[in-house]
């Protein structure tokens, strides 16, 4: 199988400085991961696990300390590797004072792609992520479910070969969620690849083909859902807890 | 990566309600410090009846810094903008050159006028004198132009003289600039002799004043009783003052303006054909005149002529 | 250069749908307008105060809009988060920097048209004359002097955290620049050393603003024409400005954490 995304012993440190002295937090140690093309591979892991420091080194927002990250083939590093994915940030702002047609109109220009493509890719995106009735409106006017399918729109306005999303489904109501996931499975259908990260285990056990859970920045554990869960005798909630070696007792 | 502050900050916005009451009570603070300052107001403008502007009202004394600075603006729009800074030469602008030219001010300019930035400094300072104006010119002289038919132009420095006489109505070579490029340059008599009788209500009895008036009588009207009167007038004054001064020697300004008001005086006679008088006016110029040969060559020349218009009658 | 273009066009938008630039240019008409009402001697053809007030006004409120609107583009983009799918597109951080600088100056430029277009008409109404080259040199000039403040403000944006502070010590660095670049020399003259070595460098390291600023008196007092070649090295010399801060933002982005 074609292998989409890529990291080798992948490194981050961050240095931080408490009470005047200067301390090194390690965010991410030695993470190999693979992402084979077609898939939908869920990014599984507690607050403060890594997931969203690997999208960052992913997506070129910080350099790895150590090791190598791979997109396509193509060093992160290069902008070029950027040119078939599509992101959804966790919590996605636009300008306000555009609106949606002019953001894909924009992030279509940065592609690249010709005006008359980029037309009829605007017009597929507004409807699959049905805003095509607010298109003119002003980004501000939107409602939170209603900027986070722009956000989708916008990440899909290139015909992406490879989606990744940051928790997409994080802050919205059922109806929203239930809007995006759909989404996500018409993607799925389609063959794309999805890498996203969630903390909805139930959403995680419905998409994913395969997953992977990280903690203080280690790979714990990866394979299919069900892989995962029997693995463990349980279903994937209590096989998630069980690897990040969280204690229910500790708690009560 | 949990994107919490934009959230956080709409949560600290202050609400409509409460703009609106702070806006109520600073409107009613301010309406509260106006009743309260109105009788003082009026208080102070009973007690200085000259400071009928409002900006010299609330500027104060600061109003003649003010009033200084924007005589020294029209003295610059006079030059087209080529007018010195305090980092450069100024001695050469230290009178300035639009009231020089009224004739009624003494000039104690030195220096200068066409190279008051010295030899450029740097290349930075070479390069960037070519976008700054960077030849003296006077604007009643046609400014950057050379072109006569353009002397009106002078009235750009109205504006500037007419906010620097309202700020500070005490500075007389303000009052006399405008005065002399209204009748001189724009051929507005009445405006011209309207600034000067404001001026003397301020300043009763200046001499400047006074001489300045006299000539437009003279000069415009050629009402030569009215102009001997003002003259004579003003020469009382300036009398006075040099008395009240007790020095042993005039000095410099008051020797000026005393060698003015003679001068016209004398040549208002010998236009009046009162040579007589004519004669001992200009005697009592050759006494100040830095050309005492001149005037005494003139002085012959008029009792020759006063001989002659009489012996026929002999 | 799409790409760069693109962002270009984000921040022209930016621009012409926020209101300062309206608000700027309404109360520098209406400040012109009360002005230009004043009676000076029933003289109705006095117009070079007027002509000065509407230049000075034109500079505080392009330096306005060229600080404000640079400052807040990348501290907004990272605030808000529309930082992050921007990056995560193909588009290498040179080309945003690139990109946000142009935006900016062609607003500028937009905005100095409308302003330059009003000083137009306000001189013509009295002065009867539209002395179109002398007009497009001080625009060119004021234009490539607001490039050095976007450029630096730019800069300034990725030093200084807060948009604020960047806009504070950028307004002060330009005015500082604007009333004394020009004569700073001459102040080191009067120093003993080292103040004198300081302000030498001082002098000879700021771009003089001063020079294209100071062609407002050209303006004002109806002056000829400035030689072109000039002209073209003033530009030449303001360019060079302008590369030397997008280098610097460039280099000090390229490594910066952004998320």
């Amino acid at each position: 199988m074609n292998t989409i995304l890529k990291t080798e012993k992948l490194r981050v440190e961050f240095k931080t400085r408490q009470l005047g002295k200067a301390t090194t937090k390690v965010a991410l140690n030695g993470l190999d991961l693979a992402v084979q093309a077609g898939e939908v591979f869920g990014f599984l892991g507690p607050n403060g696990a890594g997931k969203t420091t690997t999208m960052n080194v992913l997506l070129g927002f910080i350099q790895p300390t150590g090791g190598a990250a791979y997109l396509f083939g193509i060093d992160v590093r290069q902008p070029i590797a950027r040119q078939r994915i599509g992101y959804l940030p966790e919590l996605t702002y636009y300008y306000k004072f555009l609106n949606a047609e002019e953001i894909l109109r924009f992030y279509a220009k940065i592609f690249k792609i010709p005006n008359a493509e980029a037309e009829k890719r605007i017009d597929f995106v507004l409807k699959l992520v049905e805003l095509q009735h607010a298109r003119k409106r002003l980004i501000k006017t939107y409602s939170k479910g209603m900027q986070q399918r722009v956000g989708l729109a916008q990440a899909l306005i290139n015909n992406p070969d490879l989606l990744i999303l940051d928790e997409p489904t994080s802050g919205l109501d059922p109806v929203g969620r239930m809007k995006v996931r759909s989404i996500i499975q018409r993607l799925k259908n389609e063959g794309r690849t999805v890498f996203f990260s969630s903390h909805e285990m139930g959403e995680v056990e419905t998409i994913c083909d395969r997953i992977a859970i990280i903690n203080n920045g280690e790979l714990k554990a990866v394979g299919s859902v069900s892989e995962i869960s029997s693995q463990h005798g349980a279903n994937l909630e209590k096989a998630f807890l069980d690897i990040i070696g969280f204690q229910p007792e500790a708690v009560a | 990566m949990f994107g919490f502050p934009p959230q956080t900050r709409e949560l600290k916005m202050i609400s409509p309600r409460k703009i609106s009451l702070l806006f109520i009570a600073l409107l009613i603070f301010c309406f509260g410090l106006a009743a309260n300052l109105l009788p003082q107001f009026w208080r102070i403008e009973n007690e200085n009846h000259q400071s009928q502007n409002f900006f010299a009202l609330l500027l104060g004394d600061s109003s003649r810094i003010f009033a200084n600075s924007f005589a020294t603006k029209a003295d610059a729009y006079y030059h087209s903008g080529y007018y010195p800074t305090i980092f450069d030469n100024n001695s050469a602008f230290k009178t300035l050159h639009m009231a020089e030219d009224t004739g009624a001010v003494a000039s104690h300019n030195s220096g200068e006028e066409e190279n008051f930035m010295g030899p450029p400094r740097d290349w930075i300072d070479a390069f960037g004198r070519h976008f700054i104006p960077n030849r003296h010119t006077h604007l009643d002289e046609g400014g950057p132009t050379d072109d006569l038919s353009k002397s009106d132009e002078v009235r750009e420095i109205l504006p500037w003289l007419k906010l620097s006489a309202e700020l500070d109505p005490h500075n007389i070579q303000t009052i006399l600039a405008t005065s002399f490029f209204l009748r001189t340059k724009m051929n507005k008599t009445s405006d011209a002799e309207e600034v000067l009788r404001e001026a003397l209500r301020s300043n009763p009895d200046n001499s400047q004043l006074l001489f300045e008036l006299g000539r437009i009588r003279f000069e415009n009207y050629a009402d030569t009783f009215r102009a001997r009167n003002i003259w004579e007038a003003a020469l009382r004054e300036l009398q006075k003052q040099i008395v009240q001064k007790k020095e042993d020697k005039l000095d410099f300004d008051d020797r000026f303006m005393f060698e003015q008001l003679e001068t016209k005086l004398a040549q208002l006679e010998e236009y009046a054909h009162n040579n007589g008088p004519a004669i001992s006016h200009w005697e009592a110029v050759k006494i100040v005149s830095p050309t005492p040969e001149e005037i005494q060559k003139h002085i012959d020349e008029l009792k020759q002529k006063t001989a002659a218009t009489n012996s026929p009658a002999q | 250069m799409k790409i760069i273009c693109a962002v270009a066009g984000v921040a022209v938008k930016e621009l012409y749908r926020r209101k300062e630039f309206y608000v700027l240019l309404i109360v520098t008409i209406l400040i012109c307008l009360v002005m230009g009402s004043v009676n000076v001697f029933n003289d109705d053809k006095v117009i070079r105060y007027l002509k000065e007030l509407a230049l000075l006004l034109i500079w505080i409120s392009t330096l306005i809009i060229a600080i404000t609107t640079t400052a807040r583009q990348i501290p907004a983009e990272k605030e808000q988060r529309t930082l992050l799918p921007l990056l995560a597109k193909p588009l290498s951080r040179n080309q945003l920097i690139v990109g946000k600088f142009l935006g900016c100056w062609v607003a500028c430029g937009l905005a100095l048209i409308c302003f330059y277009i009003f000083f137009g008409a306000l001189a013509a109404s009295r002065e009867h004359a539209w002395p179109l080259l002398n007009y497009f040199q001080a625009a060119l000039l004021h234009w490539f002097a607001l490039g050095v403040v976007v450029a630096l403000a730019l800069f300034g944006s990725l030093v200084f955290a807060a948009p604020s502070s960047n806009s504070t010590i950028c307004f002060v660095i330009v005015a500082t620049i604007l009333c004394l670049g020009r004569y700073l020399d001459a102040v080191a003259l009067a120093q003993s050393e080292p103040i004198r070595s300081i302000f030498y460098a001082i002098y000879f390291a700021i771009p003089h603003l001063e020079i294209p600023f100071g062609m407002r008196n050209l303006i004002v007092h109806n002056w000829p024409l400035v030689e072109w070649k000039f002209i073209a090295l003033d530009a030449i010399y303001l360019l060079a400005y302008i590369a030397l801060f997008l280098a610097a933002a460039c280099l000090v982005f390229r490594r910066k954490p952004v998320n």
